[in-house]
């Protein structure tokens, strides 16, 4: 990394553009989780606005669920890939 | 008072266009103390107390009512305040124990309810007919199985009949 003026402009871009494509995966995954455990969790026909305590631990186990599939696949997929690479 | 609850659905985006601001309020998310107030409710052990002690109070009312009207007094000779002394002990014993059993009914039947639902995760009569059964069955217990059992349906029966009444479910 040479510390030139020119070579540090396009690294603040590609550091910009990096975080904006983290933050565009960081918005689809609330997203999908969202619609998910909406879909998963919540009746179709309810009377009251409330969350009932069987939706409520639903939804925690929805979230936590899918938050641990989140973090789990990018780990398997950056193993695979490397090893697909090296051979 | 625009509160939303956490659902899953609200996903907090913000407000309105301009020309429906006045009729559509923006969504809000709630406060980490309007998280705790609800989720107190959510406790199993706060709804199974609070649920107990209304049943006492109910127990109460019962035992004062049906005290009252239940009041085979001796053919012996009691002036008029001897009289109203009688009947309200008696009134207050009935009461008392009337109090007691119907606290114990409703602090099983909402642990057991409660409980369930949290373990299905999921709102339905099934847990109604299963907390009926338990609380059923813990109360008729002294009579043996077959009264245990009878106990069990007859009050989870009773139960769902009471929460199709009240039309809670959709």
């Amino acid at each position: 990394m040479a510390a030139k003026g020119g070579a540090s402009n396009f690294e603040k871009e590609q550091m910009f553009g990096m975080a904006e494509k983290e933050m565009e995966y960081r918005v689809d995954l609330f997203n999908r989780l969202t619609q998910t455990c909406f879909e998963k969790c919540i009746e179709k026909r309810y009377k009251e606005a409330e969350l009932n305590m069987g939706e409520n631990s639903c939804i925690d186990r929805c979230v936590s669920k899918y938050w641990q599939v989140s973090l789990l696949i990018p780990f398997l997929f950056a193993d695979s890939f490397y090893a697909y690479s090296i051979a | 008072m625009a509160s939303t609850e956490p659902s899953a659905a609200g996903a907090g985006a913000g407000g309105e266009s301009s020309s429906q601001a006045a009729a559509v309020e923006p969504i809000r998310m709630p406060t980490a103390e309007e998280i705790k107030g609800q989720d107190i409710w959510n406790n199993c052990a706060v709804r199974s107390v609070v649920s107990g002690v209304m049943g006492g109070g109910l127990g109460v009312l019962m035992g004062l009512f049906f005290g009252a009207l239940d009041n085979p007094i001796m053919a012996e000779e009691m002036t008029a305040r001897q009289q109203i002394v009688y009947t309200a002990k008696q009134m207050g014993r009935r009461s008392i124990s009337n109090a007691k059993t119907f606290a114990v009914m409703g602090l099983i039947f909402s642990a057991a309810e409660c409980v369930v639902e949290k373990a299905r995760a999921k709102h339905d009569t099934t847990n109604t007919a299963v907390a009926g059964c338990v609380t059923g069955g813990a109360l008729a217990v002294k009579g043996g199985p077959k009264a245990t059992c009878i106990g069990c349906a007859g009050f989870a029966a009773f139960s769902v009949a009471i929460e199709k009444f009240f039309d809670r479910h959709t």
